[in-house]
C-alpha cells in the first residue's frame, strides 16, 4: 500500500471525526501560534530596541560614571567625572568631534500659575551635535549662555506645550525651582529614547545647572550624570574609546579598576541584544512547551482512537494488513493532524505578529526561520508522539482485535 | 506488489497446474498450547484435517472445544505451536507476520459474525479494501468491487453506509469484501449468528452460490440448521477432530450423543 493511500485513508478518517481531529489540532495550533508570536515579538523588541540606540547616532559614545562589573561585586566607588572631565576630552583628545557633559535633575517647572516636574538637562551646544538634535523655533544655548551661567532654557516641544498651549514660549519667563529662566527657543520632536523622553525635557546651560540649582555636589568638582561624545566619523570611535579611557584614568590617577566606563554605542547594543536575545529565548522556550503539551494531546488522541478502532485494526490486519500498513496509517494521521495544526497555527501567529505591529511600537517580524522550524518541529512531533500509539495498533493481535467487542 | 496472473471470474479460485481435486486445507498433526507448566492448555492436539477444494464444510463443536483455534491457524491469523499447515500447498506454518498478512490478502476472505464493516466507508468502499492492501489499481478495484456487490445482490446499494443497510445486508456486503480478492478459501466464522432466520436463509443461500460457483468454504457454527445446508461437518471435541466427514444428517445422531 503506498503513502498516498494511506493518506486519503487518514484523511477519511480524520475528516468522519472532525471535532475531535480540529481539538485535537487546537494544542498544536496554540504552540505554533504562541511559538511564532514569542519570537515575532521578541525580534520587534530587539528591533525596537536597536533602533533606539542606532537613532542616537552610530559614533556616539557615552561616559558613565562608576564601573559597571565593580558596582555589581563591590561597593558603589565615588562618583569623580566631572565638568573639567568633558572639558579635558573636548581639548586633548583628538579624535572626538563634540562632547556633551549632562547633569540631569528632575525639578519643578513654573510658568504663571502652571506647574510640573520635569527632567532638566544641563549641557552644552555640544549637546545638539552628538545628538542630532535640533531646535524647533528660537536657538539653542550656545557656549557664551554657558560661560556667561546664562538663565536661559530651551525646552522640549511636550513640555512647551504643557506650559504654553498654543502660546509662543520665546521670551517668556518661568521659573525653575524657583529661579527665573528666559525661554530662547523649542526643541523639534524626538521622542522615547531608552526611557527618557527628551521632549519633555528642558535644556538649560551647565554651568547654570550647577551654579544655580544643584550646586557643586562633590568635592573634585561638578559631577555630571554623564557624558555623551561623538567620534570624528565611525571609524574612529575604538580610538576615541581607547584615547578617552587613558586621558580619564590619567586625570582619576587610576591605577586598578576604573571608575567610569566608556560605552559605544556598539557595547550598548550588545548588552541590549543579550537581553532581548534572552527574552527572545525564554519566550520561545515558554512557547515551546506549549508545543510539546499539544504533542502530548495528539498522542493521548491517537491511544483513544487505537483503543477505540481495535475491531477495525483487527478487520484490516485479517483481511491483509501488514504491521507496517497499520503502522503507517496511524502515524499519518498523527502527522495530518500536527503538520495541519501547524500550518494553522502558524497563520495564527502570523496574523497576531501583525496585528502587534499595528498597535505597538514594536515591529514584530515573522521570520521564514521561525516558520519553518515551527512546522517542522510539530510534524515531527507528529511523529515523535504518534509512533508510540501507531506501534501499539500495528502490534495488535488480530484474533484479540477482532473478539472485543 | 504482485497481481494475481489467472483471470478466472470472481471467486472461483481456479488452479492453473491440475485438472483434478486439490487439497486446499491440510493440516497435519498440528498442535496449539496456551501457557507453560501447570498452567499449560492444549487448545489443539494432533489435529489433522485435509479439506479438498471446492468442499463446503462445516466445523462444529461445543464452546472450548478447539473449533476457534482450528479456525484462526485455518484463517492464518495465528500459527501453531507445533505441526504443518499447509495452505493450497504452501506451508504457512512458520511463515512471518508479513507473510501471513499477504497470504489472508490473497487467498483468504473472511466472513465475521459481526461483520465488521467500516462504518464511515460505503459498501462500495468496504469491498474494495482488501484490494487496498493488494496494491491494485483505483479503477481495477471499483470495477471489481462492483461486481462482487451485484453477485451478492447488493447491485443498488453501493454507496449506501452500513448503518442504512440491514443486518443481512451488511453480511452480503462482507460477503463481497470476501470473495473480491478471488481468494482460494472463504471462512466464515459464525456468519450467521447476529442473524435472524430469515437473513440466515438469505446469507447461506449465498453461500451455497459461492459454492456451486467453486468457491471453498469453511465455515465455524454451531447451529445444526445452519450446519445441515453444507455439505460435510467436521466435529471438533477437547481439541481434538473426533469426526471428519460427517453428513448433514449424521448431524442429530453426534450432537444429542
Amino acid at each position: 500500500m503506498d503513502i498516498l493511500e494511506s493518506v486519503k485513508m487518514a484523511s477519511k478518517t480524520l475528516l468522519a471525526n472532525k471535532l475531535r481531529s480540529t481539538l485535537t489540532m487546537l494544542g498544536i495550533i496554540i504552540g505554533n501560534a504562541s511559538v511564532i508570536a514569542m519570537v515575532g515579538i521578541g525580534e520587534g523588541a530587539q528591533r525596537f530596541v536597536s533602533g533606539q540606540f542606532e537613532s542616537l547616532g552610530t559614533n556616539v559614545l557615552f561616559i558613565v560614571p562608576g564601573n559597571r562589573d565593580a558596582q555589581r561585586t563591590t561597593v558603589d566607588l565615588p562618583r569623580t567625572l566631572v565638568l573639567e572631565d568633558a572639558e579635558a576630552i573636548a581639548t586633548q583628545v583628538p579624535t572626538v568631534a563634540a562632547v556633551a557633559p549632562q547633569l540631569h535633575s528632575r525639578e519643578l517647572v513654573t510658568y504663571r500659575n502652571r506647574n510640573t516636574y520635569s527632567l532638566m538637562v544641563g549641557t552644552n551646544p555640544d549637546f545638539s551635535i552628538v545628538r542630532s538634535f535640533d531646535t524647533e523655533r528660537g536657538r539653542f544655548i550656545t557656549d557664551l549662555d554657558v560661560k556667561r551661567n546664562n538663565q536661559v532654557v530651551t525646552l522640549g516641544v511636550d513640555l512647551a506645550e504643557r506650559l504654553f498651549g498654543n502660546q509662543d514660549p520665546i521670551g517668556q519667563q518661568i521659573r525653575i525651582r524657583n529661579v527665573s529662566f528666559l525661554v530662547i527657543g523649542v526643541m523639534e520632536a524626538k521622542g522615547s529614547v531608552l526611557g527618557t523622553n527628551y521632549d519633555d525635557s528642558a535644556y538649560i546651560p551647565i554651568t547654570t545647572m550647577a551654579s544655580r540649582i544643584i550646586g557643586k555636589n562633590s568635592p573634585y568638582g561638578v559631577n555630571l550624570t554623564f557624558i555623551s561624545v561623538s567620534a570624528q566619523n565611525e571609524a574612529s570611535v575604538d580610538a576615541a574609546q581607547f584615547q578617552i579611557t587613558n586621558l580619564l584614568r590619567l586625570r582619576h590617577k587610576i591605577t586598578r579598576e576604573d571608575d567610569f566606563s566608556v560605552e559605544s554605542q556598539k557595547d550598548v547594543l550588545e548588552i541590549a541584544g543579550t537581553v532581548t536575545g534572552a527574552l527572545t529565548i525564554m519566550l520561545a522556550a515558554i512557547a515551546g512547551i506549549s508545543l510539546l503539551v499539544g504533542g502530548i494531546g495528539v498522542m493521548n488522541i491517537m491511544l483513544v482512537s487505537v483503543t477505540e478502532r481495535t475491531q477495525e485494526i483487527g478487520l484490516r490486519k485479517a483481511i491483509g494488513a501488514t504491521q507496517d500498513d497499520v503502522l503507517i496509517q496511524f502515524l499519518i494521521e498523527a502527522v495530518i493532524l500536527s503538520a495541519a495544526g501547524g500550518l494553522l497555527g502558524t497563520a495564527l501567529g502570523v496574523g497576531g505578529v501583525l496585528l502587534i505591529g499595528a498597535f505597538t511600537p514594536f515591529q514584530a517580524g515573522v521570520s521564514p526561520i521561525a516558520i519553518a522550524l515551527a512546522v517542522g518541529v510539530s510534524g515531527g512531533i507528529g511523529i515523535i508522539f504518534g509512533v508510540v500509539p501507531a506501534r501499539r495498533a500495528a502490534q495488535l493481535d488480530p484474533i484479540v482485535a477482532l473478539r472485543s467487542a | 506488489m504482485e497481481h494475481y496472473s489467472s483471470h478466472s471470474p470472481i471467486g472461483i479460485a481456479q488452479r492453473d497446474d491440475d485438472a483434478v481435486a486439490t487439497t486446499i486445507v491440510r493440516l497435519e498433526n498440528v498442535f496449539k498450547i496456551y501457557g507453560a507448566g501447570e498452567t499449560e492448555v492444549q487448545a489443539l492436539a494432533d489435529v489433522s484435517l485435509t479439506v479438498e477444494q471446492g468442499e463446503y464444510c462445516a466445523i462444529m463443536g461445543a464452546s472450548g472445544s478447539g473449533k476457534s483455534t482450528a479456525m484462526n491457524i485455518i484463517g492464518c491469523l495465528d500459527r501453531p505451536t507445533k505441526g504443518h499447515y499447509y495452505l493450497d500447498g504452501v506451508d504457512v506454518a512458520n511463515l512471518n507476520d508479513t507473510e501471513l498478512a499477504h497470504i489472508r490478502n490473497r487467498k483468504i476472505g473472511f466472513v465475521f459474525q459481526q461483520f465488521h464493516l467500516l462504518p464511515q466507508s460505503t459498501a462500495l468502499e468496504n469491498v474494495m479494501l482488501p484490494m487496498v492492501y493488494a496494491g491494485i489499481s483505483t479503477s481495477e478495484r471499483r470495477d471489481r468491487a462492483t461486481e462482487a456487490l451485484q453477485r451478492v445482490g447488493l447491485g443498488n446499494r453501493l454507496n449506501n453506509q452500513p448503518n442504512q443497510l440491514s443486518g443481512g445486508q451488511q453480511q452480503r456486503v462482507a460477503i463481497a469484501r470476501a470473495i473480491v480478492n478471488q481468494p482460494v478459501l472463504l471462512l466464515a466464522d459464525e456468519p450467521t449468528g447476529a442473524l435472524d432466520s430469515k437473513t440466515t436463509q438469505e446469507v447461506l443461500e449465498i453461500f451455497g452460490e459461492l459454492n456451486a460457483s467453486g468457491i471453498t468454504i469453511v465455515m465455524v457454527t454451531h447451529e445444526p440448521d445452519v450446519a445441515r445446508k453444507t455439505q460435510r461437518i467436521v466435529w471438533f471435541k477437547d481439541g481434538q477432530v473426533i469426526h471428519s466427514h460427517l453428513t448433514p444428517s449424521d448431524i442429530n445422531r453426534v450432537a444429542t450423543s
